[in-house]
């Protein structure tokens, strides 16, 4: 009797937490639904390839254009360049807090680098517009300081506490016995760390790279404000650009509901979605990946 | 056992609860009416929001409950909310109801004119754009006048450094910083300036009106059409070309001499309620016209 009681229970609160999880995500794909309702006739009219390679953004034009390579690629690079600056930061600091800071350090070091996620990016992008783009302005005598370098300092920052976290937490996941049987065999501290416990947190350590760049792809408020928002391609790392995020929030506020313009605006904030959707997908497959292999 | 039973009565009673939540939504509209259409939405253009809000805020300071303003209105205390978000977003925000008044800084498109062919437009003032430099840029001894086609020019980016402009010009590149394309400020200099023209593919797109005057205030080489509100709130720090020979004084925005000028709008959708009128009626008094005038716009001629 108790029993039946306790299995009914036990259904109930498992029905419920499926009820609530499917609604997550339900909303997620309501949202990709709407997006893809709100941009279809210019993904009609303009094509895949007018949209996702063309650089001609006109939507105001007769006929409007709404080709956003431009802002892809702008995108891109912001993203990249973050990462490529944050990374060795990023895995360094890692490696020191998981094997080498003492205990009393790393409990000092921890709460800063958090610290910096709870940043509000509206700040960060405001300290961008005022010190890194005049420092650059008066440093390097550049007609105006905005440019992709600028952001990707930024971004930076803003995702470095997302790699020394994450990478860390998969250096310290690897199993006890590799450690020990280094140690007995009386190798090295860095070599057991370099030449052991590295390799063996690779995915974890690619897994930290996939959510930084998913972040930092997303960003918007810090790159509006010092990307500059030009139209023409980006061709090196300090030219300026316009990425989707900074695009869609420059822009949407003005367009009138309905035109190609908000049509527009909404297929850049599809191919953002997908890209940032794409990229968690391709993070989770290489966690699922870690525990079966 | 017990842990699982608490839980599901905390769901159960949350649930309630939530339930309730609907049911009293549903059944506010009757109930509430009264309430409801004492309170006063609006929002819309960054330019004239801060003008409104200001008044808001003296208008509620003032009078404090609606029977002061008219004793045949009830004693209900006046709520005034204002919000920003763009011209696009007033007129928007107004066809669809969400506030009872969008603010405008620049004209009604047709299709929206339709839209509120009901409602009332209200010319509060104007704003004009002012061709703006830094105050050390030598273009204001060399050049301090350029023509319509000089502006079109720049800022279509087919003259590109100083030395273009003007042959006693350091040979430095123009930097041209507009508003986001298809904002308030850039269609009102694309009729009155480009008519049509691109602006230049590498102008720097600011995100707001504030940004556009910083981005000037702080670069040598920088051009930018800035709101002449802007200018006088940062006497000093911005200086200002002429067009075709005409300064961008009040004189000449008002006769329309200075061409580059907007008109700050106030639509609703329906007739105004009495109180809606009479925050109206507020606004376009000297009062609030002093407002308008103290945060650097022209008022309305009246």
């Amino acid at each position: 009797m108790l029993n039946r009681r306790k299995q009914i229970a036990n259904a109930c609160v498992g029905m419920l937490c499926l009820i609530v999880s499917s609604c997550a995500v339900l909303l997620l794909l309501a949202i990709v639904v709407f997006m893809l309702q709100e941009s279809w006739p210019v993904w009609v009219s303009q094509g895949f390839s007018g949209i996702a390679f063309s650089t001609n953004w006109n939507p105001l034009g007769d006929p409007p254009l709404t080709g956003i390579g431009t802002m892809i690629i702008s995108t891109l690079w912001v993203a990249m360049g973050g990462l490529f600056i944050a990374a060795p930061i990023g895995f360094c600091a890692a490696i020191f807090l998981a094997e080498f800071a003492p205990p009393r350090l790393a409990d000092i070091i921890r709460p800063v680098l958090n610290i910096l996620t709870g940043i509000p990016s509206v700040v960060y992008g405001f300290l961008g517009a005022a010190v890194l783009v005049s420092f650059f302005e008066v440093n390097f005598n550049m007609a105006s300081g905005e440019s992709l370098f600028c952001a990707s300092l930024i971004l930076t920052v803003m995702v470095l506490p997302y790699i020394v976290a994450t990478s860390e937490a998969a250096l310290r996941a690897v199993p006890r016995e590799y450690r020990q049987t280094a140690l007995a065999l009386g190798v090295s501290k860095p070599y057991l760390t370099l030449k052991v416990l590295v390799p063996l947190a690779k995915k974890g350590l690619v897994g930290a790279l996939i959510l930084a760049f998913g972040r930092a792809a997303g960003e918007t408020m810090a790159v509006l404000m010092v990307a500059g928002n030009v139209l023409i391609m980006p061709n090196s790392w300090f030219s300026k650009g316009e990425p989707l995020s900074a695009l869609i929030a420059l822009e949407l506020g003005s367009a009138e509901v309905g035109s190609a313009h908000y049509q527009g605006l909404f297929a850049a904030g599809l191919v953002l979605l997908i890209f940032v959707m794409a990229i968690n997908l391709g993070l989770a497959f290489i966690r699922r990946d870690k525990k079966t292999g | 056992m017990k842990r699982i039973r608490n839980l599901l009565v905390m769901m159960l009673v949350m649930g309630l609860v939530l339930l309730a939540g609907c049911a009293g939504q549903s059944e506010q509209p009757g109930a509430s009416d009264s309430a409801e259409v004492l309170d006063i939405k609006l929002g819309g253009s960054s330019t004239l929001s801060p003008v409104i809000a200001k008044c808001a805020d003296d208008f509620t300071e003032k009078y404090k409950t609606w029977n002061n303003v008219d004793p045949s209105l009830p004693e209900e205390p006046i709520v005034i909310f204002v919000s920003t978000g763009g011209s696009g977003f007033g007129a928007r925000s107004a066809i669809d109801g969400t506030f009872d008044m969008g603010l405008l800084a620049r004209d009604l498109k047709d299709t929206e004119k339709e839209s509120l062919s009901e409602g009332v437009v209200v010319k509060l003032g104007s704003d004009a754009l002012t061709i703006a430099v830094h105050p050390e840029n030598p273009v204001l001894q060399v050049r301090p006048d350029l023509t319509t086609e000089e502006v079109k020019k720049i800022f279509a980016g087919e003259i590109k450094t100083w030395k273009e402009l003007d042959d006693q010009l350091p040979d430095r590149p123009i930097v041209v910083a507009v508003r986001d394309l298809g904002g308030g400020a850039s269609e009102v200099f694309d009729e009155n300036v480009m008519q049509g023209t691109p602006i230049a593919k590498d102008a720097l797109q600011m995100p707001s009106m504030g940004a556009l005057a910083g981005k000037v205030m702080e670069n040598k080489d920088a051009i930018g059409y800035v709101s002449y509100g802007f200018v006088g709130q940062n006497e000093g720090k911005i200086a200002v070309l002429s067009v075709d020979g005409y300064q961008p004084t009040a004189e000449n925005i008002n006769s329309g001499d200075y061409k580059i000028s907007r008109p700050l709008l106030l639509v609703t959708k329906d007739v105004p309620t009495v109180e809606q009128q009479l925050f109206i009626d507020y606004l376009e008094s000297e009062e609030g016209m002093q407002v308008l005038e103290g945060m650097g716009f022209i008022p309305a001629v009246n």
